[in-house]
């Protein structure tokens, strides 16, 4: 069974280097976001907040990470539907693996190759907001490669779920920034739930912001890196959920979708 | 494209403008940031007419093109003056929005600031079609494109103030200074009546850098599309 996924993570890796320049584009702006939005938005900070989180470009560096690592591990699906729509999928369904292994194969796959990617952003985070501990980089990187497989199940199940690339496009749009504007990976959890106590924003997406799987990677990697907001187990037990819920959904969706199509 | 700029445009609204306003220091940045957003969208919907020409180029549309009984100059600039037209459709809906919230306090301020960024999509377009040209290759275009779009972009005032941008880095500030998206940002701030945050005092100065920026490229996009593409040099 391990030798028959490492063919699968070996095909999706090539591809994914077939990518290569475009990847190198995706991390330039990145780069950009944080060296260039973040700098200037650390000076334009409200008092109130700067107390909170005391510097912009340190609180933005562990969200860049995350919303990287989710790009990337998502690139996945797009992947899968293209492949769906090339009929390419009856080739995979003809090589001697058991659909779970196909179906664990790209789920893996598109997880560890967002951790490749997102390795050189983490890297640069550490290196401008501090290193971990022993005890905490392991812990930083099992629950990004957990949110990295989760992600690429969700992405997995969309690009079956969807017919044409248009639909893919367009539930991934709705999907990217619902996780990515809807969390705290660009400002802090407190903010969206003083417009919710406001009555400025809904209820449900300041509950929604709070569950999200990229604020709570996000505030885990802030509060070993930064120690606020302070460490708590309910920020691993999210992401693990999420990674458990989409890897076993996107697991279940391909096998059945892929040999409906 | 449409649907996803059209959600991209609302989700930066509705989230990041109205969580962002609460976030900074300025006063009334949501419809600093909501204008900026729309200068943003327009850019990004001006630059696709380059990848269109590689598209053409691949189906064979290139050299029926250049069959017809039009002068190459006019070629360039009809399709400059598409991509712009074309970047405006996509985004007049989405600008309607802003407008919406943002408001206009004086109508021929703000048919000034039309005119200025009709300009500026017109010289995007321009500068699309000549990196196209010149750089042959659609990947490598791709990734030219993500990359200053980045840059462009964050090294602007459509997303916060000049003041901020020399504050946090001189060098940025100077960047910011010429380029041409915080021309038609500082413009259709002034034309929607946002002036508190603006950075030129005179508006003619904004636009003569738009109009600079538009004939630049036009005129580079002519000149380098007469010579690189007679006998399929742009294959």
């Amino acid at each position: 069974m391990k030798r028959h996924i490492l063919y699968i993570l070996e095909n999706d890796f090539r591809n994914f280097f077939r990518y290569k320049w475009w990847l190198v584009g995706l991390i330039s702006m990145n780069l950009a976001d944080l060296f260039i939005m973040a700098i200037v938005y650390n000076r334009m900070l409200n008092p109130e907040i700067a107390k909170q989180i005391k510097s912009y470009f340190d609180f933005f560096a562990p969200g860049l990470t995350v919303t990287g690592l989710f790009a990337s591990a998502f690139m996945i699906g797009r992947e899968v539907n293209m492949e769906k729509r090339a009929e390419y999928h009856q080739y995979l369904l003809s090589l001697p693996l058991t659909r779970l292994e196909l179906a664990f194969g790209r789920v893996l796959s598109g997880g560890l190759r967002g951790m490749m990617y997102m390795s050189p952003l983490l890297l640069t985070c550490f290196a401008f907001v501090g290193f971990p501990t022993l005890i905490q980089l392991p812990i930083i990187l099992s629950v990004l490669f957990f949110l990295a497989t989760g992600i690429s199940g969700l992405s997995i199940a969309i690009a079956v779920s969807t017919r044409s690339i248009d639909k893919f496009v367009t539930a991934r749009g709705l999907i990217y920034y619902l996780l990515f504007f809807c969390s705290s990976v660009f400002y802090p959890s407190s903010l969206i739930e003083q417009l919710g106590r406001e009555g400025k924003f809904p209820m449900l997406l300041v509950q929604f912001a709070r569950i999200n799987p990229l604020s709570n990677a996000a505030d885990l990697i802030r509060s070993f890196l930064l120690g606020t907001p302070p460490f708590s187990p309910e920020m691993v037990f999210s992401v693990l959920i999420f990674s458990a819920v989409f890897t076993s959904m996107a697991a279940f969706a391909y096998i059945k979708l892929i040999e409906r199509a | 494209m449409v649907i996803m700029r059209a959600i991209w445009f609302v989700s930066q609204i509705a989230f990041f403008g109205l969580i962002a306003s609460r976030m900074v220091v300025m006063e009334d940045y949501f419809r600093f940031y909501v204008s900026g957003l729309s200068v943003m969208t327009l850019y990004s919907a001006a630059i696709f007419i380059g990848f269109d020409i590689y598209e053409e180029a691949e189906h064979g549309v290139f050299e029926y093109l250049l069959s017809l009984p039009v002068s190459r100059r006019q070629l360039v600039l009809g399709r400059s003056i598409g991509g712009g037209l074309r970047a405006f459709i996509y985004v007049g809906p989405l600008m309607c929005i802003a407008l919406y919230v943002v408001g206009i306090t004086n109508p021929l301020n703000f048919l000034v600031a039309l005119f200025a960024l009709f300009l500026f999509a017109f010289g995007v377009s321009g500068l699309s079609i000549t990196l196209a040209v010149v750089i042959k290759s659609s990947d490598r275009f791709d990734i030219l494109m993500g990359v200053l779009d980045a840059l462009i972009v964050r090294l602007s005032t459509a997303m916060y103030p000049l003041s901020f941008v020399k504050e946090a880095n001189p060098f940025y500030g100077w960047i910011a200074n010429f380029n041409p998206v915080t021309y038609a940002s500082e413009l259709f701030r002034w034309g929607v009546g946002i002036e508190s945050a603006l950075s030129f005092r005179n508006p003619l100065l904004p636009l003569l850098g738009i109009v600079l920026f538009f004939s630049f490229f036009i005129f580079l996009g002519i000149m380098l599309y007469e010579r690189t593409i007679e006998g399929g040099g742009w294959r």
